[in-house]
C-alpha cells in the first residue's frame, strides 16, 4: 500500500482503483484512531502528572516538611520549658501539644498517601515512635510536678534521644521521599519522549492524508476531496494544540520548579538544618554527663545553611524571586548574628559554665539565641510560603493548559475518521 | 500514580506496630535465655585485674566453648573495687578468658567505650542524650546500685559521730560562703557536736567524674542558688574557694582528706572502708523528706524502690533525692557503657556473658556487701538483660 501511495503515477499499482481506495480508507481510519488513542494517552499522562504534582505530591511534601518542623519544635519547646522552670507556663505546653497534634495529622496524611518500602519503613518508625516519645515527656512532666526535677530531666533526655535518634531521622527520610515524588511527577509532566512520538505519528498521518488527496486528484479529476481536507485540517489543529499546550505547560512547570518548588525545597532543607542547630544547642545544655559536644556539628551545619554562594540559603536566594527572594535575603542576614550568639553558648558549655549556658540557650530576650532562632525560622518559612505560591500558580497554569488536550485530540481523531469515510464514500460510489 | 500510592498504604497499614512488637518479643526472649544461661552457670567467665594496670582472667562462653579473647574495661573508680572482686571470682569459676580492667574515671569510661578503645566503659552517670545521639550504638546498662558518701576530717569530734549535712550547707561549703566548721549553719544541724573553729577545706574531683555528676546533682536538686549558678555535670565550674583542692580519683580524694585537717569531700561508697581506715567521718545526708540517713543497704534499697518501676528501657534515670522517707538521697545505678556493635561475634558473646554474670551471680551479697553496693531490683535486672541481649557484632 505504501508503494501504491508513494508512486501512483508510475504505474506501480498492483490492484484496481476501488480496491486501492478501500485500502486507503481503512488505513486512514486506523491512523486517525491511532492518533486519537496515542495522542489522547500522552495528553492524559502529562495532565495527570501535572495534576498530581500540584494537588498530591507537593502538598504531601509540605506535610512532610511540616511534620519534621513540628517534631523538632515540640522537642525544643518542651525541653526548654522545663529547663526554664519545673512548672512551665501554659504557653509552651500548649505549643508542644499543638506541635504533636500537627505532626500526628501530617503522619496520618502521609500514611494515607503511602509510598515505597523506604517511605513505609520510615513512616512506621514515626507511627510507633511518636507515642513512645510523648509517653516519656508525660513521665517527665509527672516527675517535675511531683518535685523531682532531676528525674524529670532524665526522662526529658530519654525523650530527646527518641526524637533525635528515631523520629527526626525518619521524618527526614519521609521528607526526602516526598521531594523525590514531586520531582518524579514534575518530570513525568514535562517529559519529551512520548510527546515526540505522538507528534511523529501526527506527521506520518498527515503525510499519508496529503498523498492520498493527490492520488485521488489524479484518479478522479477532482481537485479537492472535502472529507480528507477536513481530516487534514483537524489533524493539524489537534497536533498544534497538543504541542502548544504541552510546551506552555512545560514552560509553566519549569518556571514553577525553578523558582518555586526548587528553592522551597532548598529552604525546607535549610529549615531542617537550622532546627538541628537549635536542637543540638538544647541537647548540649541537658547533656550533663559525659563530654559530648555538638560544637563541631554546629560549625559544619552553619556553613551548610549559609549565607554563602554555595550554601542552602545562597542557592535559594539565587533561585527565588519577589517576596520569596526578599525573605531569603533577610534570613541570610539573620543567620550570621544568630550563629554568633549560638557559638557563645558552646564556649560557656565547654567551660562547664552550665548555668550561663542554659540561660544563653533558653533566654528569650532580644538578641538571645532563642529569639534569633525564631526570627530566622520565621524568615525561612516566609520564603517557603512565597516559593510555594510561585510553584502552585505556575503548576496550576500548566495543568490548565494540559487539561483540554485529551478531549481535543479524541474528538479531532473521531472527526478525522468520519471525514475520511465521507471523502472516500462518494468516490467509491462512482465505481458501482 | 496517586491511586497506586494510596493503594500501597492500605496494604501496609499497621505493620510497623506488629514488627516492633515482634522485635521486642524476640529481644525479651533472648534476654531471658541469656539470663537463664548465666544463672545456670553456663555463661562466660571473665577475669578482672586487681589494680590500675591490668590483670587477666578466663571465662567460658555462654555456648560452653572455651573462649580465647580478651575483654577490656576502664572507667569509674567507684565501680572498680566491685569489678575487681567480680573478676577475681569469675576467674576462679571460669578459667579461660582474659579481661583487663582499669580504674580511671567515668568520663574516661564513656569516652573510651565511645571510641571503641575499651570493650566496657564503667560509669557512675548514665550516658547523656548528647553522648547517645553522637554514639547511637552505645548502651548504658546498670550492673548494681551504688551511693555517694560525704567524708570529712574534723578534729575534735567524738568517735562514731556522724555529722548531719544537707544540700544547702554543702552548697555553701563548696561555693565558699561557709568556711569554718563552727559556722552556725552547721552547728544548728548538729547540736552537741564538738565543732571547733577549723577552716573547711573542700576537695573535689579534678577529672571528668560520675561522682562529681552525682554530688553536684544533689546540690542542684536541693539548693536553687547552686542550680542557677553552677548546675551539675561530670565536671563543674567550681567557685574559687580559698584552700579548695582537686584530686584525681576516689582514692586520691580519700587520701587527701585523711591527711588534711578540716577537709570535706565526696567519694563513692566503695571507698568508705578506706575512709574509715583513714579515720574520716561519714555524714548523714538530708533526704527529700528532710530526714538524715546514712548509706546503709536498707536506706539505699528504700531509695531505689520508688524508681525501679519507672526506669525506662534504656535505663537512663536520675534517682537523686527521691521521695522515700527512709532512703538515702545520693544513690545511682552503676553503668556499663557498651557498644551494640562489637568487632566480632566472639567478642560480643564474651561481653554478653560477662555482663549477664555480673547482674545475676555478681549481684550476690557476698560481692556487694564488701563495697556497700545494693543489688539491682528484679525489674531493672530484666531491663539490663534485655539491653545486654542487644550487644552484637
Amino acid at each position: 500500500m505504501t508503494t501504491m501511495l508513494l508512486s501512483p503515477a508510475r504505474g506501480r499499482l498492483r490492484s484496481s482503483t476501488p480496491v486501492a481506495m478501500r485500502s486507503l480508507l481503512v488505513s486512514l481510519v486506523l491512523l486517525s484512531l491511532a492518533w486519537g488513542a496515542f495522542g489522547g494517552w500522552v495528553a492524559s499522562e502529562h495532565s495527570s502528572a501535572a495534576h498530581a504534582a500540584l494537588t498530591v505530591d507537593e502538598p504531601l511534601s509540605l506535610d512532610a516538611s511540616q511534620m519534621y518542623q513540628s517534631i523538632a519544635d515540640a522537642d525544643v519547646t518542651i525541653t526548654t520549658a522545663f529547663l526554664a522552670s519545673s512548672q512551665p507556663t501554659l504557653t509552651p505546653l500548649q505549643q508542644y501539644q499543638h506541635d504533636i497534634a500537627t505532626a500526628s495529622a501530617d503522619i496520618a496524611q502521609l500514611r494515607a498517601a503511602g509510598g515505597n518500602a523506604t517511605f513505609d519503613t520510615a513512616l512506621g518508625k514515626l507511627i510507633s515512635g511518636l507515642p513512645t516519645y510523648t509517653s516519656y515527656v508525660a513521665e517527665a512532666e509527672s516527675q517535675y510536678s511531683l518535685g523531682f526535677p532531676l528525674t524529670g530531666g532524665s526522662f526529658m533526655q530519654v525523650a530527646s534521644e527518641e526524637a533525635h535518634l528515631t523520629l527526626l531521622p525518619a521524618a527526614k527520610t519521609v521528607f526526602q521521599q516526598e521531594n523525590d515524588a514531586v520531582s518524579s511527577a514534575s518530570g513525568e509532566a514535562t517529559g519529551l519522549p512520548t510527546e515526540i512520538i505522538a507528534l511523529l505519528l501526527a506527521i506520518i498521518t498527515g503525510y499519508i492524508l496529503v498523498r492520498s488527496q493527490r492520488w485521488l486528484t489524479r484518479r478522479t479529476n477532482r481537485i479537492i476531496n472535502p472529507g480528507l481536507l477536513a481530516a487534514t485540517v483537524l489533524l493539524v489543529i489537534s497536533a498544534v494544540w497538543l504541542a502548544a499546550g504541552f510546551l506552555t505547560a512545560r514552560q509553566d512547570l519549569d518556571h514553577g520548579i525553578g523558582q518555586g518548588s526548587g528553592p522551597a525545597e532548598t529552604l525546607a532543607q535549610a529549615s531542617i538544618d537550622v532546627q538541628q542547630i537549635r536542637g543540638d544547642a538544647v541537647l548540649n545544655v541537658i547533656s550533663r554527663s559525659g563530654d559530648a559536644s555538638f560544637q563541631q556539628d554546629f560549625t559544619a551545619t552553619s556553613k551548610l545553611v549559609g549565607p554563602g554562594a554555595s550554601s542552602l540559603l545562597g542557592s535559594a536566594a539565587g533561585a527565588s524571586s519577589g517576596s520569596g527572594h526578599t525573605a531569603v535575603v533577610t534570613a541570610e542576614q539573620q543567620a550570621g548574628s544568630w550563629y554568633t550568639t549560638n557559638a557563645q553558648t558552646y564556649t560557656l558549655g565547654n567551660a562547664a559554665n552550665y548555668a550561663a549556658e542554659r540561660t544563653a540557650v533558653i533566654g528569650t530576650g532580644s538578641g538571645s539565641s532563642a529569639a534569633g532562632y525564631t526570627a530566622l525560622e520565621s524568615s525561612i518559612t516566609k520564603g517557603i510560603d512565597a516559593d510555594q505560591s510561585v510553584f502552585q500558580s505556575a503548576a496550576a497554569s500548566g495543568s490548565d493548559a494540559l487539561s483540554p488536550l485529551l478531549a481535543v485530540v479524541i474528538v479531532a481523531a473521531l472527526l478525522m475518521a468520519l471525514g475520511c469515510i465521507w471523502g472516500f464514500r462518494h468516490r467509491l460510489a462512482e465505481y458501482r | 500514580m496517586v491511586a497506586g500510592r494510596r493503594h500501597r498504604v492500605w496494604l501496609t497499614r499497621g505493620w510497623p506496630t506488629r514488627a516492633w512488637q515482634t522485635g521486642t518479643a524476640l529481644r525479651i526472649g533472648l534476654a531471658a535465655l541469656i539470663g537463664l544461661a548465666a544463672a545456670g552457670g553456663t555463661a562466660a567467665a571473665v577475669l578482672t585485674s586487681g589494680n590500675a594496670a591490668a590483670a587477666t582472667a578466663t571465662t567460658a562462653t555462654a555456648s560452653g566453648a572455651e573462649p580465647a579473647g580478651t575483654i577490656s574495661e576502664t572507667g569509674s573508680s567507684l565501680l572498680y573495687p566491685l569489678i575487681h572482686a567480680w573478676g577475681t571470682a569469675y576467674q576462679a569459676q571460669h578459667p579461660g578468658e582474659t579481661v583487663n580492667t582499669k580504674s580511671t574515671s567515668s568520663g574516661v569510661g564513656i569516652s573510651d567505650a565511645s571510641a571503641g578503645t575499651a570493650d566496657i566503659g564503667a560509669s557512675d552517670a548514665y550516658l547523656s542524650s548528647g553522648d547517645l545521639v553522637k554514639n547511637p550504638t552505645l548502651l548504658n546498662i546498670p550492673l548494681a546500685v551504688s551511693a555517694q558518701t560525704i567524708i570529712y576530717n574534723v578534729p575534735g569530734l567524738s568517735a562514731g559521730t556522724h555529722l548531719k549535712l544537707n544540700g544547702p550547707v554543702l552548697a555553701g561549703i563548696f561555693n565558699g560562703s561557709i568556711t569554718m566548721w563552727n559556722n552556725p549553719a552547721i552547728t544548728s544541724l548538729n547540736p552537741g557536736a564538738n565543732l571547733q573553729a577549723i577552716r573547711i577545706v573542700p576537695v573535689h574531683r579534678s577529672d571528668s567524674s560520675g561522682d562529681t555528676f552525682l554530688f553536684t546533682s544533689y546540690l542542684a536538686m536541693t539548693d536553687p542558688t547552686w542550680n542557677n549558678a553552677i548546675g551539675y555535670g561530670t565536671t563543674a565550674a567550681w567557685p574559687k574557694v580559698p584552700g579548695m583542692a582537686a584530686q584525681k580519683g576516689n582514692a586520691a580524694v580519700v587520701s587527701y582528706c585523711g591527711t588534711t585537717a578540716g577537709c570535706i569531700g565526696y567519694a563513692g561508697i566503695s571507698y568508705l572502708s578506706q575512709a574509715q581506715r583513714e579515720g574520716l567521718g561519714e555524714a548523714m545526708l538530708a533526704n527529700g523528706a528532710d530526714r538524715y540517713t546514712l548509706p546503709t543497704a536498707s536506706a539505699i534499697e528504700a531509695s531505689i524502690s520508688t524508681f525501679a518501676s519507672i526506669t525506662p528501657p534504656n535505663e537512663t534515670i536520675s534517682m537523686i533525692d527521691g521521695p522515700s522517707a527512709a532512703g538515702y538521697p545520693l544513690v545511682n545505678y552503676e553503668y556499663a557503657v557498651v557498644s551494640t556493635r562489637q568487632p566480632d561475634a566472639r567478642r560480643a558473646s564474651d561481653i554478653r556473658a560477662f555482663l549477664s554474670w555480673a547482674i545475676t551471680k555478681g549481684n550476690a551479697p557476698s560481692y556487694l556487701n564488701a563495697v556497700g553496693f545494693a543489688a539491682l531490683p528484679p525489674s531493672v535486672a530484666t531491663l539490663s538483660a534485655e539491653q545486654i541481649a542487644e550487644i552484637g557484632s
